[in-house]
């Protein structure tokens, strides 16, 4: 009996397995990328998600008509899922049509969600409705699409999103399967399915960005069946959590509270017809300049079919410390850098001795966004309304900050100090460009603002420092530090400029209410083209004509309008970087930004991880990333053997504290 | 004893009923919906988005209506969907109980016997180096923050030692105790310093008493003495500590389940407090609450088994 006992005691310490290996035993020398996630995905319904974070998982799961090359940069459309990337057709009456055809014979992955179109049914062709379908999705209130405001330049796509409203007011059309409500409205008028792989869409205005949204989850072909069968009743997931593929990958697991595992799928049309060769289904063999150098067009790689892993593996790891320490220990494949390590990481720019000599490589990038001081232009001090005097003060304010010197203080040397809104990687960024107002100069400065009649930084008014206020929606004391940089800054000015730190709720509300004078702000690129940054200070995108547009600075100038009408229109060529350095000028000149950084990535990857270009936008890149399981293993092994000794140390130790009191207690008994 | 438990019972419910108005006037009342909706939909979402997300959510009805709904709701135990992700907050409670009970009753059933047979130790050898160390160090344990604990474990005995995963949670049956070993044995460190010192003075106290010192005189061994006599003689001190406990051992662990990243309950409370989701933090607290006046009342009557004088009226 009791051998037995013992016997089920080691069994149970057998279990434990004194060992940190996160993942199980089976997975050893299976071709599995590991990646973590800081957070908890909240949706995968390609419509309504929008998040970098769940991105991450849709890109790779939902192919979409086009998507950019890997390498190339600028980045460079190519077609995916349609035959070819379409030139637009101008209408007489000003409207833009774009004719879109899928390539024949794609199909979805294996799903139930098929037994809806026919019994025993589990897969079906992907055809240009699927496509027409997932667009009315985007205009149906019920899945609020936070992209509706996009797709609305296409004909009939508010007033189909309206009808639909109103027609559920009925509950015997809202009772009718999806496709049947969208089908009973007669669909959207400018969404035309011409064939089975036909699609046509007609925009009421010229939109040439509409191509980069068609490279974008939001439009991915989505099977009716999967919306209509995958409802949440009965036991079956929401559509929100269950993604019908299209793409390399499907996922086999989600545990949204700890991980997404995703599978190759094999219905892929990469897979299916790899004599297609078609551009997203094998590996480039061209990129830009130094893709060589650094491994990214390996001869072992380039025109391989595509996909090299087997799985991908997402786990959700919420606190920085554990998922770089789990990096070193190399159970995850890459990381980017916590602060507090960052010292021993990196030295003088590049990886430390110690880290280079585990195998692992540094990978700078920089990210197509800006972050900016921002000026709200109604504001009667610093804005517009103040005429020469405001602009005075906005160009002084501009020259104190040094960003640099920002730079390096709180980000550890990491960010491109920007000189004007648009961001490396996008069209129009010129990097010999220097803005006059962006290189710190206290002289030029106080000039400027005595220039402004404020002598000193004194406000001739009130006999006193220059009172502004800089509204903050973080109220940590980190956010705190950083705003204080500038204040400090402005200080040397002699201007007064107080924080305001909110909770986001009150910033954003202030925002709103347009009151607010100085604000912190930054952008990501949604795709990669100028008329996405620029449009932060369109005039008709101000926040106070516009709630909730995103040009909170609130800078309508009828010039920087002018330029931007005409250039979001054009294609990329000698015109469009002739207005874009046009409209930077007036930006240079107006100041209703103070730019300060583009973000600058640094991410370590061990020597076993391959092929993996970073990019600033979503990417389907995990097909092209490849790991080597034995060098990993072998790594894992060195770097992790357990270590008991402390275990026998602290036994006899604590054997040695009570054994001679109990001795003593006894004897001293008897 | 019923006339109690009844009584009880109904100032359990005014209880109840009082933090449910409260839950709603701090939820509801002064959330702002259309900061709901931007943390739900997004930051680039355009205002009629976020308009028709509050109108889908009911958020646009008037205060009373919302009120009256919060209460039939909550009491009916239909506890509606997530404001972060629209997923049912039922399935969950159900999803996430397993991952935070799985720790949460191995590090109970291993702290508390370790406790009492560690507080039984240092009594019987009270006045002696080994109470004296006993002591110190429990109250040396119950100093250390349990974020310190967490952090140091993950550190020494994952990061330095390997012999755990530094954090993860896999629910396989041939990896999970992996995963669970480290969290339980943070749990069970940082949780017996305060129980060795609490049961200790308890055990202390009941040897001095006059029944141990006739059972001593009648030649009853002292591991009999300890085990049987004072054991049972300081129950009721154990019972009130132990099963006001046990509610905890459902809602999980904010901090231990956020380090190690344990998919359960107290995880999920503290993506609720971080993402504005107001409908799961409110039936957390909601749930909370419930355990809590239930196992009060139930402590009240477990007095009555294990001590006989004891009478509930």
């Amino acid at each position: 009996m009791r051998a037995r006992r013992w016997a089920s005691v080691g069994l149970l310490l057998a279990l434990v397995q004194c060992t940190n290996n996160p993942y199980p035993d089976a997975d050893e020398g299976v071709r599995v990328r590991y990646q973590a996630l800081p957070n908890v995905i909240k949706t995968l319904d390609p419509a309504v998600s929008y998040s970098a974070l769940e991105h991450a998982i849709t890109a790779q799961v939902y192919d979409t008509l086009f998507e950019y090359h890997y390498l190339k940069r600028p980045y460079e459309l190519m077609p995916a899922l349609a035959v070819e990337v379409p030139q637009p057709t101008s209408h007489p009456d000003g409207r833009v049509s774009y004719a879109f055809r899928l390539r024949e014979g794609m199909i979805y992955q294996e799903d139930p969600a098929f037994t809806l179109g026919g019994e025993g049914r589990l897969t079906r062709e992907i055809v240009a409705a699927d496509i027409a379908f997932e667009l009315m999705r985007i205009a149906d209130p019920d899945v609020t699409s936070p992209v509706v405001t996009t797709f609305s330049k296409i004909e009939g796509f508010s007033e189909f999103s309206q009808e639909l409203a109103a027609r559920r007011e009925d509950p015997e059309f809202a009772a009718l399967r999806i496709d049947q409500q969208y089908a009973a409205l007669g669909g959207v008028e400018g969404i035309r399915v011409l064939g089975p792989y036909d699609l046509e869409v007609v925009l009421r205005e010229p939109y040439p960005q509409l191509l980069y949204w068609f490279a974008m989850p939001f439009t991915t072909p989505i099977p009716w069946e999967a919306v209509a069968y995958y409802d949440g009743e009965d036991g079956r997931d929401f559509f929100r959590e269950h993604p019908v593929s299209t793409g390399p990958f499907y996922i086999s697991t989600l545990e949204k509270q700890s991980r997404i595992v995703l599978s190759r799928n094999e219905n892929w049309y990469g897979a299916l017809y790899p004599e297609w060769r078609a551009p997203g289904t094998v590996y480039p063999s061209e990129g830009e300049p130094g893709d060589a150098e650094r491994g990214w067009l390996d001869p072992e790689y380039v025109g391989r079919p595509l996909p090299f892993l087997d799985r991908i593996e997402f786990r959700i790891e919420k606190e920085s410390i554990p998922l770089f320490n789990k990096f070193l220990q190399g159970y995850y494949d890459a990381s980017g850098i916590i602060l507090e390590s960052f010292d021993k990481v990196v030295q003088e720019g590049a990886l430390s001795p110690d880290m280079a000599a585990r195998g692992m490589s540094l990978v700078k990038s920089v990210d197509p966004d800006v972050y900016y001081i921002g000026f709200n232009m109604n504001d009667p001090v610093v804005g517009t309304p103040a005429g020469d005097r405001g602009r005075k003060l906005r160009q002084a304010m501009s020259l104190a900050v040094d960003v640099d010197e920002f730079v390096r203080i709180f980000n550890n040397g990491r960010g491109v100090p920007s000189q004007s809104p648009v961001p490396p990687g996008i069209f129009g960024y010129d990097p010999d460009y220097r803005n006059p107002y962006r290189t710190p100069d206290l002289g030029r400065a106080r000039a400027l603002l005595s220039e402004a009649g404020y002598e000193g930084g004194i406000d001739p008014d009130t006999r006193a420092p220059l009172h502004l206020s800089f509204d903050v929606g973080d109220p940590s004391t980190r956010t705190r530090l950083r705003v204080q940089f500038f204040v400090d800054a402005w200080k040397q000015l002699g201007l007064d400029v107080e924080i305001a730190a909110s909770n986001y709720n009150r910033f954003r509300e202030k925002v709103r209410e347009g009151a607010y004078q100085i604000f912190m702000w930054g952008w990501i690129a949604d795709y990669p083209d100028p008329e996405n940054f620029l449009f932060l200070l369109w005039g008709d995108m101000a926040s106070a004509k516009n709630p909730g547009a995103p040009n909170t600075a609130n800078f309508a100038d009828p010039r920087f309008d002018a330029l931007f009408l005409e250039m979001k229109d054009l294609p990329n060529g000698p015109r469009r970087r002739q207005l874009i350095r046009r409209m930077l000028e007036i930006v240079e000149h107006e100041r209703p930004w103070i730019e300060l950084t583009h973000r600058e990535s640094y991410a370590l990857y061990h020597e076993w991880i391959r092929n993996v270009k970073p990019a600033g936008i979503s990417f389907p890149s995990g097909k092209y990333v490849d790991v080597d399981p034995e060098l990993r293993s072998r790594r894992r092994r060195e770097w992790n053997r357990p270590i008991t000794w402390p275990a026998y140390v602290l036994g006899i130790a604590a054997l040695a504290l009570v054994i001679p009191g109990i001795v003593t207690f006894f004897r001293e008994r008897q | 004893m019923l006339a109690y438990v009844i009584r009880r019972g109904l100032y359990g419910v005014v209880t109840i009923l009082g933090v449910l108005g409260l839950l709603y006037v701090l939820f509801f009342l002064y959330a702002d919906p259309l900061d709901m909706a931007q943390r739900a939909v997004g930051e680039k979402a355009p205002p009629e988005v976020l308009q028709q997300w509050i109108e889908n959510h009911g958020y646009d009805r008037p205060a009373h209506v919302q009120l009256v709904d919060h209460y039939v709701r909550m009491l009916t135990f239909d506890f509606g969907r997530s404001d972060a992700d629209d997923a049912p907050i039922a399935r969950r409670l159900r999803e996430g109980a397993i991952p935070s009970l799985s720790f949460t009753l191995p590090t109970f059933a291993l702290g508390l016997p370790l406790a009492i047979g560690l507080s039984l130790f240092v009594a019987y050898f009270r006045e002696t180096y080994i109470d004296r160390a006993g002591v110190v160090m429990a109250v040396l344990a119950m100093s250390v923050s349990v974020l310190l604990y967490i952090i140091g474990g993950q550190f020494l005995l994952g990061k330095l030692l390997h012999w755990f995963p530094i954090s993860g949670f896999d629910a396989s049956p041939d990896v999970i105790l992996r995963f669970i070993a480290l969290p339980v044995l943070i749990g069970v460190v940082g949780g017996v310093g305060s129980d060795v010192r609490f049961y200790r003075t308890v055990f202390v106290e009941e040897t001095n008493r006059d029944y141990v010192r006739t059972a001593r005189a009648k030649g009853c061994g002292d591991g009999r003495i300890m085990a049987r006599h004072v054991l049972r003689n300081a129950m009721i001190p154990i019972l009130t500590r132990v099963v006001v406990a046990i509610p905890f051992l459902f809602t999980g662990s904010l901090l231990v389940e956020s380090f190690f990243g344990i998919p359960g309950l107290g995880a999920m409370t503290v993506e609720a407090i971080q993402g504005n989701d107001f409908s799961t933090l409110r039936v957390m607290v909601y749930i909370g609450a419930l355990a809590f006046v239930g196992f009060q009342i139930l402590t009240d009557i477990s007095y009555t088994l294990v001590d006989p004088r004891v009478r509930l009226g």
